[in-house]
């Protein structure tokens, strides 16, 4: 399988090969048809930039060889939701549509012998999880340059590429979308972010006599279950992991149940790739093909194709140790916040965290709050989990005591919030999203503090959430045994529920209340819910038991739906 | 009893609503306990804070940096003591 750079339209020249391939899985000899409906679609919309936003690999990857085609520039949103999309509407000439429809005339379309290497390729934004969004373009000599360096070191000869991550951004759409297509692979990033839909994919590309590539992240990673018969899948060639680092133990984890080398790669949405590395093998990060390294006052700079001005250093902001073949990551060099006017180092403070015993990993964030405190998301070890108050205080009390050896009073967080893993989005990311649902009870008083949630499916939803010591319905109950009243736990579920599944309906009634046992402020606690064609079943559970479950009846309001 | 007890619980949800302390019920304050340093893990920021909302509750000034605050901020029931002798309301 040779490589062909996106500049020599690589769709248009892979020859048809004979796997026979299930429904998720894409070939990309077989895009031309749906790209050809692409340029039917736009022959007759203006030229410029098309916002695209596709989940689907196929519709995507069609949608962008026709504007690419057609020379227009493919604009990729961070994210889908409605308030990200309606910002970049006035900057593009307009949006794909999920659909072009069907192609009536399978004539192919006349196509461009090359791309012009200079022109710009498509605009990408950073995920935000520092701060506002911001915009980069990349040209095609930039993808196609650290492209033929992915060909180069990591050889899709024979493979079939799962992706669990997005292709809106750089290392999903490289790694996950753009190299498969230029050499010609099959791949798929269709319903396989969960570990039950990877599995899958990993069994039909063994029997389709693929050897398996998957492009993952370290939310992915961290999360792997032991419980899912792996040794029954096909060893993959390798696993990727970007966009966050990656702990050691999550590493060895992956390595261990999927019996194949971790491969990660670092860099940024501006940089490109950088540097890689096989962390069970050792921690320095080597250079990737075509990258020069330069090393001033443990900060990392460098040259390489993938930039946007090639000839200038780029200053990437993370502090580095150079070592004989290549660099050791300290972490980011501009995680700075002042406190009472004092500079903290947010990585400071969650090194300091991660070295004690109970600490998977720590994330500090500015809350930009007026008392200028940091919240802290800490990774515990299953063990050290807080079930409630009086284990939760205790804890808290010894993690500032821990800190209190290493920094000055005003540096230690103030709002702790314990969980089993980070939380984090499709990219992987703890982004400003989730923390601020994180944090939310601070200045909501009535609702639970949320602490993460599962999907097993489109109709279950697992929170886990825990019950805030100042929640403002403890009120008015005797201040030596405070709980939460039971109309609230039903009210709770009710609300999750709404932000869980989409048009829910009015409230019509319940059925099978039970209340169990008290709820205290401070306990964490799950919250089980499950749609039903009437509505919703919800279960409240701790480690102490059930506190109370029930099914609640939920109309849909009339005409809510769009036919 | 209950003049006594009732500004103890008052005080001790000033100290929690003013510092934002989310993870300490009122029966977490040890009357005795330091408020700042080791038992609460208070700082100067929560010294200058408290102080502002003592103000504003009870009319008591307070010079933040003078020795005498001090004392008073050692621990609740010497906090107790100065709001009982110097409170205007």
């Amino acid at each position: 399988m040779t490589f062909i750079p996106l500049t020599r339209l690589p769709w248009r020249n892979t020859i048809a090969n004979h796997y026979a391939l299930p429904n998720h899985w894409i070939a990309p000899a077989s895009l031309t048809r749906r790209i050809n409906a692409w340029r039917l679609w736009l022959a007759d919309k203006p030229s410029g930039h098309w916002l695209l936003c596709h989940q689907q690999p196929l519709e995507f990857c069609a949608a962008l060889a026709a504007l690419w085609e057609s020379d227009r520039v493919a604009v990729l949103p961070a994210d889908n939701r409605p308030e990200t999309l309606a910002l970049l509407l006035e900057k593009v000439d307009g949006t794909l549509p999920d659909d072009p429809g069907e192609l009536e005339s399978i004539t192919p379309f006349a196509h461009p012998e090359a791309l012009d290497p200079t022109a710009t390729a498509v605009v990408l934004y950073t995920s935000g999880s520092t701060g506002e969004p911001v915009h980069l373009t990349k040209r095609f000599n930039q993808l196609d340059a650290e492209l033929t360096a992915h060909a180069k070191l990591w050889p899709l000869a024979d493979s079939g590429v799962i992706s669990q991550v997005s292709h809106q951004h750089i290392y999903g759409l490289l790694t996950g979308v753009l190299h498969p297509l230029c050499t010609g692979t099959p791949f798929c990033g269709d319903e396989c972010r969960y570990p039950e839909g990877l599995f899958a994919r990993l069994q039909e590309a063994g029997a389709a006599g693929l050897k398996p590539v998957i492009v993952s992240s370290p939310a992915q990673l961290s999360r792997l279950p032991e419980h899912l018969p792996w040794s029954e899948t096909p060893r993959p060639t390798r696993v990727f992991s970007s966009g966050a680092p990656l702990a050691l133990e999550h590493a060895q984890h992956t390595e261990r149940l999927l019996q194949a080398p971790v491969i990660e790669i670092y860099g940024s949405t501006e940089s490109g790739g950088i540097a890689q590395r096989r962390q069970t093998q050792g921690t320095v990060w080597q250079a990737l093909p075509g990258v020069e390294l330069a090393f001033f006052d443990d900060c990392l700079r460098l040259r390489s194709p993938f930039l946007e001005t090639p000839q200038h250093w780029w200053h990437q902001p993370d502090r580095v140790v150079p070592t004989k073949d290549g660099f050791e990551l300290l972490g980011r060099a501009d995680r700075l916040v002042k406190i009472a006017g004092k500079r903290v180092s947010l990585n400071h403070v969650e090194r300091v965290l991660a070295a004690a015993e109970e600490v998977i990993e720590a994330r500090c964030v500015d809350l930009g709050r007026t008392d200028g405190r940091m919240g802290v998301v800490v990774a515990l070890y299953d063990a050290f989990i807080p079930h409630q108050h009086d284990t939760r205080h205790d804890l808290v009390q010894r993690m500032r005591a821990h800190l209190s050896h290493h920094l000055e009073p005003i540096a230690i967080p103030r709002y702790w919030r314990f969980v089993d893993a980070l939380p984090s989005n499709a990219q992987g990311k703890l982004d400003r999203a989730l923390i601020n649902r994180l944090f939310a009870d601070l200045d909501n008083h009535k609702i639970p503090r949320w602490l993460g949630e599962q999907r097993p499916g489109a109709d279950s939803c697992l929170l886990t959430l825990e019950v805030p010591e100042r929640l403002i319905f403890l009120e008015g109950h005797f201040d030596e045994y405070p709980l939460v009243p039971g109309v609230v736990m039903v009210q709770w579920a009710i609300e999750c529920a709404n932000d869980c599944f989409a048009e829910l309906g009015e409230f019509q009634g319940i059925e099978r209340l039970k209340f169990q046992r008290v709820l205290q402020p401070g306990a964490r606690f799950t919250l089980q819910l499950t749609r039903r064609d009437d509505g919703i079943a919800f279960t409240i559970e701790s480690h102490e038991g059930r506190h109370c479950a029930g099914q609640i009846r939920l109309q849909a309001s009339h005409g809510g739906k769009h036919g | 009893m209950s003049e006594t007890c009732n500004l103890t619980l008052e005080l001790k949800r000033l100290i929690i609503d003013t510092l934002e302390l989310e993870d300490i019920n009122p029966s977490d304050i040890d009357p005795n306990a330091p408020l700042f340093g080791e038992g609460l893990g208070l700082d100067s920021i929560d010294a200058l804070e408290l102080g502002l909302a003592l103000q504003k509750q009870y009319g008591i000034k307070l010079d933040s940096e003078a020795e005498e605050t001090r004392r008073h901020f050692a621990s609740l029931a010497s906090l107790q003591a100065l709001v009982e002798a110097r409170r205007d309301n």
